[in-house]
C-alpha cells in the first residue's frame, strides 16, 4: 500500500516539477507548485501511520497552500499590471 | 696666549659683543633698504662710532680675564659642534682698532663720496666689510674664521670694483678675488689637516691637545697645517708671491684703500698667522720669515719710483706687511701684532690724507685732464693744505720709523726680533735681518721722495689755481689718526720698545727681552734711515726725483718686478692655451660623443617603444580579451530565466541527495 502511495506521490511531484520548469505562463507555474505540494501531502499521509495523524498535517498544508496561492495570484496580477504580460521569460529586468 | 681665568658664563659682556657685531650689519641693512636716503651715511658713521665705544668697553672689561663662551652650533650624532666666542687682549685690541678705523673711514667718506650716485651702496659695503672683519676677530673657531674670511674677500671684491663701469676697476676686483682664492685653497687644506689631527677647529682646543702632545699627532703634519694656513694669510696679507692684487686694489675709492690697508683685509692675514703661530715648527717659521723678508724688500723696492701716490702707499703696505710676517717668523708675534696696530693708524692716515689731497685736486680741476693721483702734478701743497701736511708728515715719519713715532717702536721691536733670531740661529735669518734693514733704507727713500714731490718743490703744471683744504671732517679725522701715530700713545718712553704697554701686556715671545741688542739695532736702523733720506733729499735738491730716462733699475721698480708680466707669461698664457685646447677637445670629441649618445638613445627608445606596443601591451590586451570572453560566456548562465535557475537548483539538490545517500 505504502509503495503505491509513494509511486503516486513521486509521479505527481515529477509532473508538477515538469510543469514548473517547462511552462512559460506564471499561472501554470503556480499550478505546478500546487501539484508538488499535493505530492508532498500524499507523502505525509502515507507516512502518517495507521492512526491518521498525517491527515492533520495534510489539512494544514492544504490551508496554507490556499493562502499561498492567493498571495501568488495577487503577485501575478501585479506583475501583469506592471509588465502587461505574465510570460516569465519576458519578465527579465535583472538580466542586464 | 694669556693664562688668566676665563669668563665662561654668558654674561653682560657677551651681549655687548653681539651688539657690536650687529651695528655694522644694521648699517648695511639700512643702506640697502633706503638706498636713496641722503642722511644715512652720517647715521652709518654714528653706528660705527657706537660700535667703537662698545669695543672699547669690551677691551676694558676683558683686559684681565678673557671673555670666552661656547655656543652650541649643531650636533651630528654624538659629535656636537660649538662656536667659541673668544675675546682676549689680542682680539680685544684688534676689535677696537678695526671699529675705530672703520668709523673714521665712514666719517671721512661722508664728505668724500657726497657726490657719488651709488653712495648708499658704498656705505652698505663698508658695513659688510667691517662686519666680516669683526667676525674673524671674535671667534677662535677656525671654520667660523674661514667663513668670515671669505666674507672679507667678497666685500673687498665688491668695494675694489665699486666703480665697476671702469674696466680697470672691474679687472682689479677680479684679480684680487682670484689671487685670494689661491691662498684660500691653502686655508681649506689647513682646516682639513687640523680636523684630521685634532678633531676640532677650535684654536684653544688645538693648542691644548698640542701641549699635551697626544699620541698619533705628527709634528710634520702640524707644521704643514700651519704652513697651509700661512698660505691663506699670504693671499690676504699680500705676501710674495701673491702680492700682485694689492697695487691693483687702488682702483677702489681711496677711503676703501685706507680700510683695506689698515684695518680689515690685509690685517686679517697677519692676525690669523699670529693666532696660529704656535702651530709652526722652527723650519716653518724660517719659511715664514724668509717670505716676509722677501716681501718687505720687494714691496719697498717697487715703491721707489712709483709716480702714483696711491701706488707708493700700496707698495709700502706690502713692505710693512712683510715686516709683520718677519715678526711672526722670527718668533716675535707680539712685535708683529704691535706693528699691525701702529701701522693701522698711520697707514689709514696716509691713505685718507692722500684721499684729501686727491679730493682737493679734483675740486680745483673738475675736468678729467689732470690725473689727480699723479705726484708729478702735485708740489708745494704744504702751504695750500697745512693741516693735511702736518698730519701727513706725522704718518710718513711713523712709516719710516723716526723716533717719537709709533712706527719707530713697532719696527724696532721687529728688527730686534730678527737680530735676535739671526744671532742665535744664524743662517738664513741673517738674510732676513739684512733684508729688513735694507728695506728700512728703501722705505725712508721713497717716503721722503713722496713728501718732497707732494708738499715741497715748485708748483707744477697743474697747480696754478689755489688748492684748498676741503672739509672740517677731513681735518678732524686726519688729526685723530695723527695722534694715534705718536710714540707716546704706545709707550711712555718713546725710545724704549720695552716700555711699550702693548708689548708688555701681550707677551708672545720665546726669549727674554734683556738679551736683545737694543742699542745696536736702534743705531743701525737710524743710520739706514738717514742714508735713504739723504739720498732722497739729494735727489730733491738736484730735481731728479722723477727720473727722466728709464733705466732697467727704475723700470723694475715701476713694474713691480714685472710680476704681473711673469704671471701672465708663466700662468695665464699657458692656462688660456690650455683652455682653448680643452675647448677644442670639448667641441671635437666630447660634443660628438654626447651627440652620438643622444642619437643612439633616440634609436634605442624607438626600439623599446615598438617592443612596448607590441609585446608588453600584447600580453595585457590578450589577458583583457580572455577575461572578456569568459565574462560573456558565463553571463549567459545568468540569463534572467527563472525556470532555468529552478532547474539548476533541483539538479543540485538531486546531486546532494545522491551524495548523501
Amino acid at each position: 500500500m505504502m509503495l503505491e502511495l509513494f509511486i503516486v506521490s513521486a509521479f505527481l511531484f515529477s509532473i508538477g516539477l515538469a510543469i514548473v520548469i517547462t511552462r512559460k505562463n506564471a499561472i501554470f507555474v503556480l499550478m505546478g507548485i500546487e501539484l508538488m505540494l499535493n505530492a508532498s501531502n500524499i507523502n505525509l499521509i502515507a507516512m502518517g501511520g495507521a492512526n491518521g495523524q498525517g491527515v492533520f498535517f495534510g489539512l494544514f498544508v492544504i490551508v496554507i497552500a490556499a493562502a499561498e496561492a492567493a498571495v501568488g495570484l495577487a503577485l501575478v496580477l501585479k506583475i501583469y499590471h506592471h509588465y502587461n504580460t505574465i510570460e516569465l521569460d519576458k519578465v527579465n529586468e535583472l538580466k542586464d | 696666549m694669556q693664562t688668566t681665568t676665563l669668563i665662561t658664563n654668558w654674561d653682560f659682556n657677551g651681549y655687548w659683543l653681539l651688539v657690536m657685531l650687529a651695528l655694522p650689519l644694521l648699517s648695511l641693512g639700512m643702506n640697502v633698504a633706503f638706498s636713496k636716503n641722503e642722511r644715512l651715511p652720517i647715521l652709518s658713521s654714528a653706528l660705527l662710532f657706537a660700535s667703537t665705544f662698545i669695543a672699547l668697553f669690551l677691551l676694558y672689561s676683558t683686559w684681565n680675564s678673557s671673555l670666552k663662551f661656547n655656543l652650541n652650533w649643531f650636533s651630528i650624532g654624538s659629535n656636537s659642534y660649538t662656536i667659541t666666542l673668544l675675546v682676549d687682549r689680542i682680539s680685544g685690541l684688534m676689535l677696537f682698532v678695526v671699529t675705530f678705523i672703520s668709523a673714521l673711514v665712514h666719517w671721512f667718506s661722508v664728505d668724500y663720496m657726497r657726490d657719488d650716485a651709488g653712495r648708499n651702496r658704498y656705505f652698505a659695503l663698508l658695513g659688510l666689510f667691517t662686519f666680516s672683519m669683526l667676525g674673524i676677530l671674535v671667534t677662535s673657531n677656525l671654520l667660523i674664521i674661514f667663513m668670515f674670511w671669505e666674507l672679507v674677500g667678497l666685500s673687498s671684491y665688491l668695494l675694489i670694483g665699486y666703480w665697476f663701469n671702469k674696466e680697470s676697476a672691474a679687472a682689479a676686483s677680479k684679480k684680487a678675488f682670484i689671487v685670494n682664492r689661491i691662498g684660500d685653497i691653502g686655508f681649506v687644506i689647513g682646516l682639513a689637516i687640523a680636523w684630521f689631527n685634532f678633531q676640532s677647529f677650535d684654536l684653544l682646543v688645538i693648542q691644548e691637545s698640542l701641549n699635551s702632545s697626544l699620541p698619533g699627532v705628527t709634528v710634520n703634519l702640524i707644521s704643514i697645517c700651519g704652513l697651509m694656513l700661512f698660505l691663506g694669510a699670504m693671499g690676504k696679507s699680500a705676501q710674495f708671491p701673491l702680492q700682485v692684487w694689492l697695487p691693483d686694489a687702488m682702483e677702489g675709492p681711496t677711503p676703501v684703500s685706507a680700510l683695506i690697508h689698515a684695518a680689515t683685509m690685509v690685517a686679517a692675514g697677519v692676525y690669523l698667522i699670529i693666532r696660529v703661530s704656535f702651530l709652526l715648527s722652527s723650519d716653518a717659521l724660517l719659511v715664514v720669515a724668509v717670505t716676509g723678508a722677501i716681501t718687505a724688500f720687494m714691496g719697498a723696492y717697487a715703491a721707489l719710483f712709483q709716480n702714483d701716490i696711491k701706488k707708493v702707499l700700496a707698495f709700502s703696505t706690502i713692505s710693512q706687511l712683510g715686516y709683520m710676517i718677519i715678526g711672526v717668523g722670527v718668533g716675535a708675534s707680539d712685535a708683529a701684532f704691535f706693528h699691525l696696530l701702529t701701522h693701522a693708524f698711520f697707514k689709514a692716515g696716509l691713505f685718507l690724507g692722500a684721499g684729501a689731497i686727491i679730493y682737493a685736486i679734483h675740486k680745483a680741476y673738475p675736468s678729467d685732464d689732470v690725473d689727480a693721483q699723479d705726484m708729478r702734478n702735485m708740489g708745494k701743497l704744504k702751504s695750500a693744505m697745512p693741516v693735511t701736511f702736518s698730519a701727513y708728515l706725522v704718518f710718513s715719519l711713523a712709516l719710516i720709523g723716526i723716533p717719537f713715532t709709533s712706527g719707530f717702536l713697532s719696527k724696532e721691536s721687529i728688527l730686534l726680533g730678527s737680530m735676535h733670531a739671526a744671532s742665535t740661529q744664524g743662517g738664513l735669518y741673517w738674510l732676513v735681518a739684512g733684508l729688513g734693514f735694507l728695506s728700512v733704507i728703501l722705505t725712508s727713500f721713497y717716503v721722503v721722495r713722496m713728501l718732497a714731490l707732494v708738499f715741497f718743490g715748485t708748483r707744477r703744471n697743474s697747480n696754478e689755481k689755489a688748492i684748498k683744504e676741503s672739509s672740517v671732517t677731513f681735518k678732524i679725522v686726519l688729526l685723530t689718526l695723527a695722534v694715534g701715530s705718536i710714540g707716546f700713545v704706545w709707550s711712555y718712553n718713546p725710545f724704549s720698545v720695552d716700555s711699550s704697554w702693548i708689548l708688555n701686556s701681550i707677551n708672545l715671545r720665546k726669549y727674554a727681552q734683556t738679551e736683545l741688542p737694543h742699542l745696536l739695532t736702534s743705531v743701525l736702523s737710524l743710520i739706514c734711515i738717514s742714508v735713504g733720506a739723504g739720498v732722497a733729499l739729494l735727489g730733491h735738491k738736484r730735481d731728479r726725483l722723477v727720473p727722466k730716462n728709464r733705466s732697467a733699475v727704475i723700470a723694475l721698480s715701476l713694474n713691480n718686478w714685472y710680476l704681473d708680466d711673469i704671471y701672465q707669461f708663466i700662468i695665464i698664457t699657458p692656462f688660456k692655451a690650455l683652455t682653448r685646447f680643452l675647448k677644442q677637445i670639448e667641441i671635437k670629441v666630447l660634443d660628438r660623443v654626447v651627440h652620438l649618445m643622444a642619437v643612439s638613445t633616440a634609436v634605442l627608445s624607438h626600439v623599446i617603444g615598438w617592443l612596448d606596443r607590441h609585446i608588453v601591451d600584447g600580453f595585457v590586451s590578450a589577458s583583457v580579451y580572455v577575461v572578456g570572453r569568459t565574462g560573456i560566456l558565463t553571463k549567459s548562465i545568468q540569463g534572467g530565466k527563472v525556470q532555468s535557475y529552478i532547474l539548476l537548483a533541483i539538479l543540485g539538490l538531486i546531486i546532494i541527495i545522491f551524495l548523501v545517500i
